[in-house]
C-alpha cells in the first residue's frame, strides 16, 4: 500500500515548505509563550489563529502538489508507468500529508513544553479569561491534539480537491476558497466569542470550530467529543479523493 | 501482445480516438504515425491505463489496460511524450526513485544508457534542458529491461546525433525480441525502425500497412508522351490504371505494379514515343498525402 520511494520523493520535494512553516510556527510559539509582552495573548493569537493559519497555508500548497499539480504537469506519468497502483499513490501522499502535520505539531508542541517547563504560565495572566491555575503539559498536549485534528480535516478536504481536479488552477482555487473561508470565519467567530455578538454565528462556517482550546483550559471534556467530527470529515474526504483519483481519466 | 480493439474515446470538438483497432505481435515494431493532435498520445494513454475507453478495449498480454494496469507495468517500459519530471530531485535521484518504484535491484542498464547518451545525471532536474530530461526519461523507460516498450514521440528534443543513437538503440532492442509501439510524427524514425505502420488522422486509423510492402509498391507512376494522337488514343484505351490522359500534350500517366511491368513494356513497344519518365514516390510523400487528405496516392489507395 505505502510506496516508500514515492514517500521519499514527497518528503524531498516538500521539505522547504514544510521546514519553513514548522520553523515559523515553532518560533512564534516560543515567542508568544516566553516573552512577557505577548504571553497574555498566547491563546487568543497563537493558539487561536496561528495554529490554523500556518498549517492551513501549508496544506493548501502541499495537497495540490501531491496530486493535482503532478497530473497537471505530467510528471505523474512517470510514477504510474511503474507497477505502482493509483490507490497506492493516494495512500502514500495522504500518509505523507497527515504525518507531516503530525511532525509539524510535534515539533511545535515539544518547543512549547520546554518553554512552559522553564517559565510556567499562570492561566490568570491570559487576556479575556477568568481562569485560575497553571498551564500544564497535559493541557498543551490536548490543545495541540485538538488543533492537529482540525488541520488534518482541512488537509483532507484540500487533498480531496487535489484528487478530483486534473488542473492546478481548480485544485488550488477550490482549496484556497475553502481554507480562506475556514480561517476567516474562524477569526470572525473569535471576535464573536470575545463579545461582538453579531459575529458569533460565523463559527458555523468553519471546521476550526471543532478545535476548542477553551474547553481544555477550563478543564472540561468538550474538546474530546469535538474530535469526532473533524476525524469523520477527514476520513470521508480522504476516501472521496482517493476514490475519484483511482477511477478518473488522467490527462497524462 | 498489444491489442487495441474498436477503441473509442470522444473528448468533444472532434478530438479523441474513434474505433481505433490494431495489434502489435510479439517481437514486432509498430509505428504509430500521424500529425499533431491526431490521437497518438490518446491511444498511448489508454494503453497505459491513464484513461478508460468509452467503448472498445485495450489489452496488453491479455490483461485489461484499465483494470490491470499495475500488473501490466511490470512488463512495460514507457516513455511519456511530456518531459515534466518529478520535482525536487537530481537526475540520479530521479533514476533511483524510478528504479525503486519498479521494484529495485541494481540497474546497470540505466547506467549504460546514460553513458551511451553522454549524460551526467548529478545536476538538479529543474536546471536540465529538454534534451537532457528526455535522456533521463529514456533511461527510466529502459530500466529493468522490459519486454514491451511504449514510446511516445521518443526523439523529440534530442539532437540529430542523439536521435541516431536512439534509433540504433531501438534496433538493438528489436533484435533482442522486444515488442515496440512507437508513436511519432517524424517520418524518418518510423521508416528506419518499424515493421508495420499505422497511420492515424483526426482520431481514426486511416490504414495499417506493412512498411516493406509500401516501399515495394511505390515508385511506379510512369508518364509516357506519344508522337501522335493515334498512338495516344490507342494506348489510352488500353487496360491500364490511368492517372492522367492529357490530349493536348499527348501524355498518359499510368500506375504500374511491379507484377504488371512486362505487360506494360510490351504494350508501349508498338507505339512511337516521345518521352518516358518514371516518377518515384517517396514514403514521405506518401504519408504527406495521408496527412493532407486520405484518398489515393502513388497508386496505393486506402479507404
Amino acid at each position: 500500500m505505502l510506496s516508500l520511494p514515492l514517500l521519499k520523493q514527497s518528503i524531498k520535494s516538500n521539505s522547504v515548505m514544510w521546514g519553513s512553516m514548522t520553523g515559523v510556527m515553532t518560533l512564534l510559539c516560543v515567542q508568544f509563550s516566553s516573552l512577557d509582552m505577548t504571553r497574555s495573548l498566547l491563546f487568543t493569537i497563537f493558539y487561536g489563529m496561528m495554529t490554523t493559519i500556518l498549517p492551513g497555508i501549508y496544506v493548501l500548497v502541499t495537497a495540490n502538489k501531491l496530486l493535482a499539480s503532478q497530473v497537471d504537469r505530467g510528471s505523474m506519468a512517470y510514477v504510474l508507468s511503474t507497477p505502482t497502483k493509483r490507490s497506492s499513490v493516494t495512500f502514500t501522499q495522504a500518509f505523507y500529508l497527515v504525518n507531516s502535520l503530525v511532525a509539524m505539531f510535534g515539533i511545535q508542541t515539544l518547543a512549547h513544553l520546554l518553554v512552559n517547563r522553564v517559565k510556567p504560565l499562570a492561566l490568570g495572566e491570559l487576556a479575556y479569561s477568568s481562569l485560575a491555575g497553571e498551564l500544564t503539559s497535559k493541557m498543551i498536549l490536548q490543545v495541540n491534539l485538538s488543533a492537529l485534528m482540525v488541520c488534518i480535516a482541512l488537509a483532507a478536504v484540500c487533498f480531496m480537491f487535489s484528487g478530483v481536479f486534473n488542473s492546478t488552477k481548480y485544485s488550488i482555487g477550490m482549496s484556497g476558497a475553502f481554507i480562506g473561508v475556514s480561517i476567516l470565519a474562524n477569526m470572525l467567530a473569535m471576535f464573536g466569542n470575545l463579545g461582538v455578538e453579531g459575529l458569533k454565528n460565523f463559527k458555523y462556517l468553519t471546521l476550526c470550530s471543532f478545535y476548542d482550546y477553551q474547553s481544555v483550559l477550563a478543564g472540561s471534556t468538550d474538546w474530546i467529543s469535538k474530535l469526532i467530527f473533524p476525524a469523520a470529515i477527514a476520513l470521508a474526504a480522504f476516501a472521496a479523493g482517493r476514490l475519484v483519483f483511482a477511477r478518473k481519466d488522467l490527462p497524462l | 501482445m498489444i491489442n487495441v480493439n474498436e477503441l473509442t474515446h470522444d473528448y468533444g470538438h472532434g478530438r479523441g480516438v474513434f474505433e481505433v483497432s490494431f495489434d502489435v505481435d510479439k517481437g514486432e515494431t509498430l509505428g504509430f504515425l500521424g500529425p499533431n493532435g491526431a490521437g497518438k498520445s490518446t491511444t498511448m494513454r489508454h494503453l497505459m491505463g491513464f484513461s478508460k475507453p468509452q467503448s472498445g478495449s485495450a489489452t496488453i498480454d491479455g490483461l485489461d489496460c484499465t483494470r490491470q494496469s499495475s500488473e501490466i507495468m511490470k512488463r512495460v517500459g514507457y516513455l511519456p511524450g511530456e518531459v515534466a519530471l518529478p520535482d525536487g530531485l537530481t537526475g540520479a535521484g530521479f533514476l533511483k526513485m524510478m528504479n525503486e518504484l519498479r521494484g529495485g535491484g541494481i540497474d546497470r542498464r540505466a547506467q549504460e544508457l546514460l553513458e551511451r547518451f553522454k549524460l551526467d545525471p548529478s545536476g538538479s532536474v529543474k536546471r536540465m534542458s529538454i534534451g537532457e530530461k528526455r535522456k533521463l526519461a529514456v533511461a527510466a523507460a529502459f530500466m529493468g529491461d522490459p519486454e514491451i516498450l511504449l514510446l511516445d514521440e521518443p526523439t523529440s528534443g534530442l539532437d540529430p546525433i542523439m536521435q541516431e543513437e536512439f534509433i540504433s538503440l531501438i534496433k538493438e532492442e528489436k533484435q533482442r525480441g522486444r515488442t515496440v509501439l512507437l508513436s511519432s510524427h517524424i517520418f524518418a524514425e518510423v521508416e528506419a525502425l518499424c515493421d508495420r505502420i499505422a497511420i492515424i488522422k483526426d482520431g481514426r486509423l486511416v490504414s495499417t500497412v506493412d512498411a516493406a510492402e509500401i516501399r515495394h509498391g511505390l515508385n511506379n507512376i510512369i508518364t509516357v508522351g506519344f508522337e501522335n494522337e493515334k498512338d495516344f488514343a490507342e494506348f489510352g484505351n488500353g487496360s491500364f490504371d490511368f492517372r492522367l490522359r492529357d490530349r493536348s500534350s499527348l501524355k498518359c500517366s499510368v500506375v504500374v505494379d511491379d507484377s504488371d511491368i512486362n505487360r506494360f513494356i510490351k504494350a508501349i513497344k508498338r507505339f512511337a514515343i516521345r518521352s518516358f519518365e518514371e516518377h518515384s514516390v517517396t514514403l514521405e510523400e506518401y504519408f504527406m498525402h495521408f496527412y493532407k487528405s486520405n484518398k489515393t496516392f502513388g497508386g496505393v489507395s486506402y479507404a
